[in-house]
């Protein structure tokens, strides 16, 4: 008797849409996801395009349903280390680390985080902010309770510290909570891990990490999110707002060798950022191609422009010191150029995430050249392994709506299977 | 002061209301902010409060267990709970209040901590915002309504509009023994637009081979059944119980069909340069679109008009991207896809590429790009390009002009809607966007369904897409429908739905022209208009559209929202 119930792995958009529809479907649904927080990569973005919606309100109802929807199991702080069986029957062992806060008697109220002697550098705000030891990633990051980061606690580390659990009205924080190993048997398996972001400090000519100014697009993200840790200031490292900006398309596309598709339309999306906030800011954006496919990508290109941006071809930038100042120096047709500006921003390259070799070899799925997860030719969810299925940017790069279209058509896929 | 409401008499009923109250501290979240015993004190004198009590954390496990007791010992009739955003815990306490025995809608949860303990500093003004928020709610109760669930019944089969590779993959996906497809075509044979290509890029396989074997799925399927030839005319009905006319071409005859929803697989039409006189189509000889030379390749005869081999060949990416005001997103691939024909089976032929911006998005096609210029492909960035009697004239991108001698001109013209897509659209009830592509419900969130709930929309008929985006639409379509219309399942539609009253209504059709889910229909006999309350989704359009008043939506009637609001502001 094959088994009905499935196992998403991934919590960001593509895992969310497809849990829900598998639950509509009355399937039973184990979410595995890796942090403490669901939403993924969606919820780092203040707006989204080309509609420029609030990202976080347009994920909101889906979230908040998931949490509320009995027929799916939500496993944070949880990964997949083994998997056993084949379609319909497969033995999934998964490690669901402590989150060391009840999430019945946590009300979210935050008083725990302020007593917190540690404090240290938030990844989720790419190190532009601080959290403690106790923490949530951001402001409105669902579950709203917090985790316990037990490698920067002092109290693991052997020092006796009660801060967060004096402070805690609802006895919510328990520190004998252990790991746990949990087994699941489930009939399918969707892979919906997502991407990671190139890192521009292997190509030095980008000045990152070498010059201050110079940000990568997920930290231009969380600089203008209004829960972000300037509060949606847009500010250089001295405190001051920039007067020029250039936004630097196709970070990293030599060394991948393919395109991300969704660089040039966020890269116009900033030029929205920027004039909302200061509006005589002056833009450029220096890129290769366009890369604006799709019935409405082109009309956005045209409406960002108008508010004012030098939107220029241009090729081997590369971003210099000069005097107290950053110059990006660039070559078209033969000519050199030289564009001095207060701020940079890179746009890189959308490649797997660090943890997709470990995770294809425990699924036993083969990655592709790049890295990600290979998919079956003219099917595009299926792996070569039945009942293991793919979506979103963990098989390719793609947008929002390409993702959400993809776990569509995985959960399609599943349900269709007897 | 005033009285403090006077109910219509046709409002009140001749039961004895007990309404409660009961505070959420929240922990410290109201509790600190809130002075709860003064909301307390004032909101216990008011009319028909039975009970006001405080309560720790009325969302959890002890809360609600507390919220069920009370609602049951006490007898009360309407529920008002001060608490968090409804957002949060509107539909937590919906649920108690089913368990509890009392219909969920007569309950109203006010936001006194996102609204009020979170905004205010002053504990003072909170604490009277908070009151005034109270009794507001108090005020606007007893005109509340106990709305009903409904269900109906639904038909799990499906309409599948087009028999191209999105239809053709929808329909295997779906068909089952207790799931019939309907699959109408317009032509006499399955395929669609693949039917015309050798191959596909970017692995360069036969689409034949690929076609051939999903038509013989198709075939060997006995739950799906294939009209070819044949026109969708009609379709009445809403989500789960569906009619459609389907109009077989050769003899006229018209079947009827019952589905409980219908996919839109329409496909595309390929842009007519003739529009565009720079590109010459039409004008000079051996100037082909991609299409045509498509099905020269496919036919084995690469000629020019005179019968020879052409020794030169330029394809022009981008024709008719000015006009439609778009990027088509497949012509840089298909382009490079044509390029590699040439090279295959004119060894010797020169081939050159004529493009403004190379769009390869995507893990594979950067390679595709990069190999096929290996095979001698040449790449030109043009603008202001001319296409005369074997010749294109182009600047390049310093600015200089250049000429180009070619014997055949290959146009990779843009992707457009089909001609009959505004027909169909009407018939359906869903929208078209300004580039006469099918609109999707949500930009991001809904790719593949429409306003219209149980219509939904694949392939190139919502927007510009490759064969393997195409097939993951279609398996979207496949899983929207798998999770929602299943065989034996009641469809349960929004309660809190518009009512149109019949004596009121003058019969303008205000309310249709707003109503974005085509949810009113003009009853012609009585000349007024009429809500189907399946399609309704409650969001009031129609109610504040109305000059007579006659449309108003349950649990938002004016009489409700006004109550609310002069007490709020009393």
């Amino acid at each position: 008797m094959n088994n009905g119930d499935v196992l998403v792995i991934g919590a960001g958009i593509a895992g969310i849409e497809a849990s829900l529809l598998l639950a509509g479907a009355g399937r039973r649904v184990y979410l595995v996801e890796k942090t403490s927080y669901i939403g993924g990569n969606v919820i780092k973005y203040e707006h989204v395009f080309s509609n420029m919606e609030c990202a976080t309100c347009m994920v909101a109802p889906k979230q908040q349903e998931l949490l509320g929807n009995e027929d799916i199991k939500l496993l944070t702080l949880s990964e997949v280390f083994d998997v056993e069986g084949s379609s319909g029957n497969f033995v999934v062992k998964v490690r669901k680390r402590a989150r060391y806060v009840d999430p019945v008697n946590c009300i979210g109220c935050n008083t725990c985080f302020d007593p917190c002697p540690v404090s240290l550098k938030n990844e989720f705000e790419e190190g532009l902010g601080e959290r403690k030891a106790i923490y949530i990633p951001c402001a409105g990051a669902l579950p709203n309770v917090p985790a316990i980061d037990p490698e920067n606690c002092v109290r693991f580390q052997g020092k006796d510290c009660q801060a967060c659990k004096e402070a805690c009205m609802f006895d919510a924080i328990n520190f004998d909570e252990k790991d746990e190993e949990l087994e699941l048997k489930v009939g399918a398996i969707l892979v919906a891990t997502g991407f990671s972001s190139f890192n521009p400090n292997k190509i030095s000519q980008y000045g990152y990490g070498k010059f201050g100014n110079v940000y990568t697009a997920f930290e231009f993200e969380r600089m203008f999110a209004s829960n972000g840790p300037t509060g949606g200031k847009l500010l250089l490292r001295n405190g001051q707002s920039p007067k020029s900006v250039a936004i630097l398309h196709c970070v990293g596309r030599k060394e991948k060798g393919y395109c991300s598709a969704v660089c040039c339309m966020y890269s116009l999306k900033f030029i929205h950022y920027l004039k909302d906030k200061l509006p005589e800011v002056k833009i450029y954006e220096l890129y290769s191609d366009l890369c604006i496919p799709g019935k409405s990508y082109q009309k956005f290109y045209e409406e960002m422009k108008e508010k004012g941006a030098d939107i220029v071809r241009a090729n081997e930038f590369s971003v210099v010191e000069e005097g107290k100042g950053i110059v990006i120096k660039s070559t078209l047709n033969g000519k050199e150029r030289s564009l001095p500006v207060d701020m940079v921003i890179l746009a890189p390259a959308m490649e797997p995430r660090g943890d997709a070799s470990k995770l294809a070899k425990i699924l036993d799925v083969p990655l592709d050249e790049h890295g990600f997860f290979r998919e079956e030719p003219y099917n595009p969810v299926a792996t070569p392994r039945e009942g293991v299925f793919i979506a979103g940017c963990a098989q390719d790069p793609k947008d929002i709506q390409g993702s959400v279209a993809q776990s569509e058509a995985a959960v399609g896929r599943i349900l269709a299977t007897p | 002061m005033e009285e403090y409401w006077q109910p219509l008499e046709t409002e009140r009923n001749d039961v004895e209301e007990k309404i409660g109250v009961y505070i959420c501290e929240c922990g410290p979240n109201i509790a600190e902010n809130v002075n709860i015993d003064e909301v307390t004190e004032v909101v216990s004198s008011l009319p028909s409060v039975e009970v006001v009590e405080r309560h720790k954390l009325l969302c959890s496990e002890d809360g609600k267990k507390f919220l069920k007791n009370s609602i049951q010992e006490h007898g009360l009739t309407r529920l008002v709970i001060a608490a968090c955003s409804p957002k949060q815990h509107e539909s937590t306490f919906m649920k108690v209040c089913e368990e509890a025995g009392l219909n969920p809608h007569l309950f109203q949860l006010v936001n006194i901590r996102e609204q009020c303990a979170w905004i205010i500093e002053d504990k003072e003004k909170a604490t009277e915002r908070a009151t005034r928020y109270v009794r507001a709610a108090l005020r606007r109760i007893p005109y509340h309504r106990p709305l009903e669930k409904r269900e109906i019944d639904c038909n799990p089969d499906v309409l599948v509009i087009g028999g191209g590779i999105t239809g053709i993959e929808t329909s295997l996906l779906l068909a089952g023994p207790d799931r019939k497809v309907f699959l109408v075509e317009k032509t006499s044979s399955l395929g669609g637009k693949l039917r015309e290509f050798e191959k596909l890029s970017p692995n360069m396989e036969s689409t034949e081979r690929l076609l051939e074997q999903k038509i013989k799925d198709i075939e060997k399927n006995d739950n799906i059944k294939v009209y070819t030839d044949s026109e969708v005319k009609e379709v009445l009905g809403f989500l789960g119980n569906f009619i459609a006319v389907v109009k077989s071409r050769e003899d006229d005859e018209e079947i009827e069909i019952k589905v409980g929803s219908v996919a839109v697989a329409t496909g595309f039409d390929l842009y007519d340069p003739m529009k565009d006189s720079r590109y010459g189509y039409g004008k000079f000889d051996d100037v082909y679109t991609a299409m045509e030379f498509e099905k020269m390749n496919l036919d084995g005869k690469i000629l020019l008009k005179n019968g020879q081999s052409p020794k030169s060949v330029a394809i022009i990416h981008c024709v008719g991207r000015e006009e439609r005001g778009y990027c088509s997103g497949v012509c840089c691939a298909y382009s490079l896809k044509l390029a590699r024909y040439l090279k295959a089976k004119l060894p010797n032929v020169k081939v050159s590429n004529l493009y403004s911006e190379l769009s390869v998005p995507g893990k594979v096609y950067q390679k595709f790009y990069e190999d096929t210029k290996c095979m001698g492909v040449d790449f030109i960035r043009a603008g202001g390009i001319e296409v005369e009697e074997k010749t294109i004239k182009y600047t390049t991108d310093d600015g200089k002009g250049k000429n180009l001698p070619v014997d055949m001109v290959i146009l990779a013209a843009a992707i457009q809607p089909t001609g009959d897509a505004s027909k169909l659209a009407e018939m359906l009830k869903i929208s078209l966007d300004k580039k006469g592509f099918f609109t999707e419900e949500h930009e991001k969130l809904g790719p593949v369904s429409t306003s219209m709930e149980g219509i939904f929309i694949a392939g190139c008929a919502q927007g510009p897409k490759n064969v393997v985006d195409s097939i993951v639409q279609a398996g979207a379509v496949a899983g929207k429908i798998l999770s929602s219309v299943i065989p034996g399942k009641k469809l349960e539609p929004e309660v809190r739905t518009s009512e149109i009253s019949e004596a009121f209504c003058v019969g303008c059709q205000t309310c249709l022209e707003v109503c974005a889910y085509g949810a009113i229909y003009f009853d012609e006999m009585k000349r007024v208009s009429v809500v189907n309350e399946i399609l309704c989704r409650g969001c009031g359009n129609c109610a504040a559209s109305c000059p007579s008043g006659a449309a108003s939506l349950k649990h938002f009637t004016t009489t409700q929202i006004h109550q609310e609001v002069v007490e709020a502001l009393r």
